[in-house]
């Protein structure tokens, strides 16, 4: 049974070190290689050795995907590729290749200058392992070997962040790392085509929130800058080193501009011109202002916003800074927060999230007297105050999202499991599809139906043509034919092109039941006795007496005989053609999903009115996609006597059910009155 | 535990066991565990329970707690086990009827929690941490624990289910380490009724039509035999093994990657070498599986120490098998000796082959990492087929860049298979390399360069391919005899280095980055022992990638060092090419707005200063003078972490190396004649040594100023005999200095020190705490928010109003 299967190592019900393991048509595929920050051992990474009991990883895995640049999806990519082992292909876009060294990078200097670490990725293998980089550009399909195939969406969130679609054959996985459905000040909002992915990975970090507009955290932003700037107090603004902060510098630096506001502005030496540099490269990126924009004035060349100097942190006077790192646990942002924190005049201003065991974490859970080293206690008079500014689609933006991909079902990554909860029961409700919220560690597993591709004969398809209108994408026809499958391949062609290319001849197979009658009279007026029996009978069904002597019954043959042995008895020979048909019918609304096994509809659609009743000999298939396949066996040892029907142009994934025609129960029911057994004929 | 953390400690209680304050994310739980393993593992946990009762209290509420988080639950469980590791304390938690509580039927278990896998995890990781005495094999018993434990290893959740076989195995390998002096029977049916469940369930297992129950019996069984060395694990080999066996009977083999496991596992156990049956069942396996699963094993038989001869062949034949077909499909005559002859060549190995292009190249790859896996092992069958094995490869890279002929179908169809793939050149590309230890005939080896030349030129050639072709070009280069120079080469060598010099020319100036710089790394390393010198290298100085100008530095500062820029020298150089190229890396030293080629500058400017490079040894004092000023003006905390090393290298050669860093080994006697101190001093002082060094002390990267108080420690003892003429700390110079650092301890880097003497540089050195500092520097950054206390503060602190930071993204 082929399936997809996916297994988050990291992101399954909650936010850090990313990694999602999926496997689709039997390629495996690393979706993200994050690492947690809230840890300073082995657990700040996935638990790979998941993998590598698989036998060489390298062997195992097809591919890594790298959704963007933020540690908690790339910062065990050197780990993995260079001390773990994996020596494959690595899928990321151009602006994340040359922004995750810098970050990786960065987060190396807080690790082994500042916390000692040994045993750590090196910058060499921080250069070796981009170096395994395959960058693509946005909806460029990549054929990453002869069946599986990527391609990347726009994501916002942050510069080159993307979403990728992930296909083999005709299933396919959207994931979306981090997305942003609304545009920001640098940044466009997340698009995706509506390509019905089989599955959509889609992150959930605000799972249960509709974030009030940016505008208004912009404005409260620019206020409480303003306000500390104005009474004489200095603002530390503590950033990672590209992203949130070149979004927060552009706000400044427009808000500076307006009201010609003079206190300096300083962000942490270097970053600037590095970021300027990437967000230059990388125009196209951005969102449709900046770029319209670009040729008159580069939003990132800021007027006001100078680069920092360690000294500067004494001058006297208001001042706004940007420094790193971001949770305010090394560095030097850390080294400017002792310097402000004694002064209520000052502020600092946390724009995204910090994890236990810095200070960052430590002052937004309102502590204020904290000890630093040697059993020094630093008292923080300073103003404190959290704005996330994370660009992070809200519940109605995935529920956009969900609407615009149309899958067939959903998993979700990258949040908290009360609030997945939530949002899957929405889903659920809203787009009937199912959806799933691993833990990590937890399989999920989708049963797919395999594509099986069917070529048709031109001598059938012109006599279909013939009978009838042209092939329509909405209007499902029957399309009978004989299937014949060889060196796995399948073609669907006339009977007789079956019989004539495999040297056959046509059988017909008729049923015979043997019925013994105490009657002493002639065959022929036995025969006569039956006729006028079931006449009586089945006044609504055609029954006939042949020339010949026997009786029929619709389609089923009834003649009298002697007994060989016995005069007084008289043998019924009830025989009958067996003969089935496929028989579909359309789903009412959209495409099933193949959690639900429908019920057989009250009416057959195929315009016969007539009830689709009686025992079905096939089960619901797999869900047939559009070049879809049904066969239907007849008796064992007659593979010719084939009856099927392909449906061209049929909507993905219509369920096939088939029934037969000629109920193999109504033989036995005249049989039954033939022994004056009261069995009523349906 | 300390004072602080007790007395927080029945607050923290409180908070976890009320599910109105949510506490802090997972990882505060997690970090809390340690903690307490950290307290348990230095002290008597009843102790702890006693002093800290609310602890007995939370575990004894949590159970019973409505709508608590399942991290809270998972955690209680996981911290019982862990207070219950010790026999007293877990007779302790039983009184009290806690242990019952969190995993007997009334525990979770049986309720709506179960569904979390987080509450699974942390119920099997506490009964892992608990089983570790016999009363907790009993309670085990009570509780029916090990009929929940069987159904845990098809958990959905992959970190339950293998936490499950791997608890079986340690209850199993208690069960049978007995009470001190009372070894269960050699017989199974002596070993205790929770072995023999244990025993029974692997059997039923093994029995079952079901593959993941076999699977996870072979798993169980593969840790059991490579964990457990007690003779007990003979008798389990003997029962188990006609089970073991059964499943080769069966087709397709099932489990095949877990059987495999078990068998080396097996094999590999020091309590059952000498089983006899297990080698006709390895052989028996290795003809049974197919060739992608019997790769693995044969590879793991090849290894193993006392095998058969026999074995070992039909081994390494499985091996060779993919290769030898590849090398059938090319070869019109018979091929180099040493791969399996034509029966051999399974007609199995050919249909995985040729069934499609994914299972022709995963079985290619595979083998091909198995057999460079195998070449550098002692076990390396002998003799190697060192031959045939270059043949082979070089011919899947003819394929896969399509210049093989195909003498046949197969051949063929193998062309249109490889040609063009990336993975399949990676692997053949690192073999090849590999294959470059040992010998090969001429005309192969002629061969190979030629192949490789022909993946360097290629337009076709991805970065990643370039790469490994460079790495296994450099390996076949330095494989090559070494000459003396470039005109010893032999004569095939020389052609291809001819012919490979424009190659690296015209990659040196790809578009991508990717292959400018594994150029550069590839022409640095080649010069390590011979090379001809490619001028561009130097332009590649100016490349806008950091990391190609990090390399260039790199190798024309390698190649400067071996003289190979000497050849340079033209009448529009006056000054000697040499010269320039001091200047230029200086000028990279103080411009380069990136890190990494200021780094590379200070690894070469070191390298010419240990090795005694000419332009260095014209004057030396200016050139270290000159590289510590601008290190020490750096933003790279590499750079100036870097500059210190220079400057220990520079303190070596001028007042002799520092003492041995074994403390047992004999050191010649460290002090340095009195006059010559007198002199080294000065000489530092003139280069400002002491001022960059004291700097660096003050540097606000950690490893920095550990490096830096490293060196003057050093210094210091080196200066003990120094007598400076007015008396330590007596001159006006000293004051001034020490008041200059402490404004730079302060932070106020900015104020310079001026021209030092000696005699205050040595007085300052002695008068500071240089102990002290290296002790504070030697803790981590972050150690006081690491520390217990800050971690129940913080956790305290965030109770219920987590909501507040939430976590989006780093």
């Amino acid at each position: 049974m082929p399936e997809i299967r996916v297994t988050p190592l990291g992101a399954g019900q909650d936010v850090g070190r990313s990694c999602i393991l999926v496997s689709i048509g039997g390629k495996n595929v690393m979706l993200d290689c994050g690492m947690h920050m809230g840890f300073n051992d082995d657990r700040r990474f996935p638990d790979f050795s998941y993998i590598t009991r698989n036998g060489r990883l390298t062997d195992f895995l097809d591919c890594v995907i790298i959704s963007h640049f933020h540690l908690d999806h790339c910062g065990a990519l050197p780990y993995f590729s260079e001390m773990v082992g994996y020596d494959g292909p690595v899928y990321m876009t151009h602006p994340t290749q040359a922004i995750c060294p810098i970050l990786l990078e960065d987060y190396r200097k807080i690790a082994v200058d500042k916390k000692g670490e040994a045993n750590f990725f090196t910058s060499q293998m921080i250069k070796d392992c981009m170096k395994k980089v395959v960058a693509v550009h946005l909806h460029q399909t990549v054929q990453v070997d002869e069946e599986l195939q990527i391609k990347a969406y726009y994501a916002g969130h942050v510069l080159g962040a993307a979403m990728f679609q992930i296909k083999v054959g005709s299933e396919s996985v959207v994931y979306t790392g981090d997305y942003n459905m609304t545009p920001d000040r640098h940044l466009g909002a997340a698009w995706i085509d509506k390509c019905r992915p089989t599955l959509l990975i889609t992150e959930s970090t605000y799972a249960t929130t509709i974030r009030d507009s940016k505008r208004c955290r912009e404005r409260d932003f620019l206020k409480k800058v303003h306000e500390t700037v104005e009474r004489g107090g200095k603002v530390l603004i503590p950033v990672f080193a590209l992203g949130r902060a070149q979004e927060l510098c552009i706000l400044l630096e427009t808000f500076w501009e307006r009201m010609n506001l003079k206190a300096p502005i300083y962000f942490s030496t270097g970053l600037t011109e590095k970021a300027n540099h990437y967000y230059k490269l990388f125009i196209t990126w951005t969102n449709q202002k900046i770029r319209k924009t670009f040729v008159q004035r580069n939003m990132f060349e800021f007027k006001h916003i100078k680069a920092f100097d360690r000294a500067f942190a004494d001058n006297p006077g208001p001042m706004v800074v940007f420094a790193t790192p971001g949770m305010l646990h090394a560095g030097q942002s850390l080294q400017i927060f002792r310097k402000w924190a004694g002064n209520e005049k000052n502020m600092v201003i946390m724009p995204g999230y910090c994890v236990q065991g810095t200070v960052g974490h430590k002052i937004l859970s309102g502590q204020r007297k904290l000890e630093m080293e040697g059993r020094q206690v630093l008292e923080v008079r300073m103003q404190v105050e959290y704005m996330s500014f994370s660009a992070h689609a809200d519940a109605k933006g995935i529920m956009q999202l969900v609407g615009q991909a149309e899958p067939e079902s959903v998993l979700l990554v990258h949040g908290e499991a009360k609030k997945m909860e939530f949002l899957k029961q929405k889903i659920e409700q809203e787009f009937r599809v199912s959806c799933y919220m691993p833990a990590n560690g937890e399989t999920v597993t989708l049963p797919t139906s395999p594509s099986i591709p069917v070529g048709i004969s031109l001598g059938l398809l012109k006599r279909e043509m013939a009978q009838g209108l042209l092939p329509d994408a909405k209007k499902p026809r029957l399309l009978h034919g004989t299937l014949i499958m060889k060196d796995s391949n399948f073609r669907l062609v006339s009977s007789e092109q079956a019989l004539k290319e495999l040297g056959l001849a046509e059988h017909q197979l008729r049923f015979t039941c043997r019925v013994h009658l105490h009657d002493t009279r002639k065959e022929q007026e036995t025969a006569v006795r039956v006729y006028s029996h079931l006449k009586g009978l089945l006044k609504d069904h055609c029954v006939q007496h042949l020339p010949d002597g026997s009786v029929t019954v619709e389609s089923i043959l009834i003649q009298a005989a002697a007994h060989s042995e016995d005069p007084g008895t008289k043998v019924l020979l009830v025989s009958w053609t067996y003969q089935c048909r496929m028989k579909s019918w359309a789903a009412t609304s959209r495409p099933c999903s193949r959690r639900v096994c429908p019920q057989p509809p009250a009416e057959a659609a195929d315009g016969s009115g007539r009830a689709a009743r009686g025992p079905v000999l096939y089960s619901r298939t797999q869900s047939v996609p559009r070049s879809s396949l049904c066969t239907c066996a007849a008796p064992a040892g007659h593979g010719l006597h084939l009856w099927g029907h392909h449906q061209c142009h049929m909507p993905a994934k219509w369920p096939v059910w088939a029934e037969k025609i000629n109920n193999p129960w109504r033989p036995l029911h005249i049989l039954f009155l033939l022994l004056g057994w009261d069995v009523h004929l349906q | 535990m300390d004072p602080e953390c007790s007395q927080l400690l029945p607050a923290l209680c409180a908070a976890l066991a009320d599910p109105r304050q949510p506490v802090a994310d997972d990882t505060c739980l997690e970090k809390l565990l340690d903690w307490f393993k950290t307290v348990t593992e230095a002290g008597s946990s009843l102790l702890l329970l006693e002093d800290s009762p609310c602890l007995v209290e939370l575990l004894f509420q949590v159970p019973k707690a409505q709508g608590l988080s399942a991290g809270i639950l998972s955690f209680s469980l996981h911290l019982a086990g862990v207070l219950a590791a010790q026999e007293d304390c877990f007779q302790y938690l039983q009184q009290g009827q806690v242990l019952p509580g969190l995993f007997g039927e009334a525990g979770p278990r049986g309720g709506a929690a179960w569904t979390a896998p987080t509450v699974r995890s942390g119920w099997i990781q506490g009964l892992r941490a608990l089983t570790q005495h016999p009363s907790a094999l009993r309670f085990l018993d009570d509780f029916g624990a090990l009929d929940t434990i069987f159904s845990l290893q098809g958990d959905s959740s992959l970190f339950v289910a293998s936490a499950a076989g791997q608890l079986l195995v340690h209850i199993l390998d208690l069960c049978m380490r007995g009470p001190a002096g009372a070894q269960p029977g050699l017989q199974a049916r002596d070993w205790p009724a929770c072995a023999q469940r244990i025993l029974g369930h692997i059997e039923e297992s093994l029995c079952s039509t079901a593959a993941p129950r076999v699977t996870q019996a072979l798993n169980v069984l593969s840790t059991t035999f490579g964990h457990c060395h007690s003779p007990w694990v003979q008798v389990l080999w003997v029962r188990l093994s006609p089970l073991v066996a059964c499943l080769l009977e069966k087709d397709p083999v099932p489990a095949a990657h877990s059987l495999v496991d078990l068998l080396l596992s097996v094999a590999r156990s020091p309590a059952l070498s000498a089983e006899g049956g297990l080698w006709e069942t390895l052989a028996q396996t290795l003809g049974h599986l197919s060739p992608t699963q019997a790769g693995p094993l044969a590879l793991g038989v090849l290894k193993l120490q006392d095998c058969p001869q026999a074995l070992r062949t039909q081994a390494f034949d499985i091996l060779l098998q993919p290769l030898a077909c590849i090398l059938k499909a090319t070869a019109e005559a018979p091929g180099p000796p040493g791969l399996p002859a034509e029966p051999a060549c399974d007609s199995a190995v050919v249909d995985a082959l040729l069934s499609s292009r994914s299972a022709c190249v995963g079985l290619l790859c595979q083998t091909l990492a198995h057999l460079e896996l195998l070449l550098p092992t002692p076990q390396r069958p002998s003799p190697w087929p060192q031959a045939a094995l270059l043949g082979a490869t070089v011919t899947v890279l003819q394929f896969c860049c399509g210049s093989a002929v195909p003498a046949s179908d197969v051949g063929s169809r193998l062309c249109a298979i490889l040609a063009g793939c990336v993975r399949a050149q990676r692997a053949a590309l690192d073999f090849l390399g590999a294959l470059s230890q040992g010998a090969g005939p001429q005309e192969l080896v002629t061969q190979v360069f030629a192949v490789l030349l022909d993946y360097l030129t290629s337009p076709d050639s991805s970065p990643t391919v370039l790469r490994k072709a460079f790495q296994a070009t450099l390996r076949w280069l330095l494989s090559s005899p070494q000459p003396s120079s470039c005109c010893d080469l032999d004569p095939h060598t020389q052609r291809f280095l001819g012919e490979l010099l424009p190659v690296l020319q015209k990659r040196l100036c790809s578009p991508c980055w990717e292959v400018r710089d594994s150029g550069l790394e590839f022409l640095a390393q080649v010069t390590r022992s011979w090379a001809e010198v490619p001028e561009l290298a130097e332009q590649l100085l100016q490349d806008p990638e950091s990391y190609v100008r990090a390399s260039a530095v790199t190798a024309v500062g390698l190649l400067s060092g071996r003289g190979l820029h000497a050849a340079r020298g033209s009448p529009e150089h006056p000054g000697g090419p040499q010269k320039s190229l001091l200047l230029d890396l200086l000028h990279v030293l103080s411009a380069d707005s990136e890190g990494f080629p200021r780094r590379a500058v200070m690894q070469v400017f070191t390298e010419w200063l240990r090795d005694g490079h000419s332009e260095v040894a014209e004057d030396t004092e200016r050139f270290v003078a000159r590289v510590l000023q601008a290190a020490s003006q750096d933003l790279d905390w590499e750079v100036r972490a870097q500059g210190l090393e220079l400057a220990r290298v520079f303190l070596a050669q001028t007042l002799g190396p520092r003492g041995p860093d074994c403390p047992y080994a004999v050191a010649p006697p460290a002090a340095v004649p009195p006059c010559r101190l007198a002199q080294a001093l000065r000489v530092l002082c003139r280069v400002r040594l002491f001022e960059f060094a004291f700097r660096a002390l003050f540097d606000c990267d950690r490893a920095v100023a550990q490096k830096s108080c490293d060196l003057l420690l050093f210094l210091r003892d080196k200066a003990a005999p120094y007598n400076s003429p007015q008396g330590a700390g007596n001159g006006p110079d000293v004051a001034s200095v020490e008041a200059t650092l402490q404004r730079w301890q302060a932070g106020e880097q900015g104020q310079p020190l001026g021209p030092l003497e000696p005699e205050a540089a040595v007085a300052v050195l002695r008068a500071m705490d240089l102990e002290g500092l290296q002790g504070a520097l030697a803790e981590s950054s972050d150690h006081v928010e690491r520390s217990p206390q800050s971690l129940l503060q913080d956790m305290l602190a965030t109770a219920g109003i987590l909501g507040d930071n939430e976590a989006d993204c780093y």
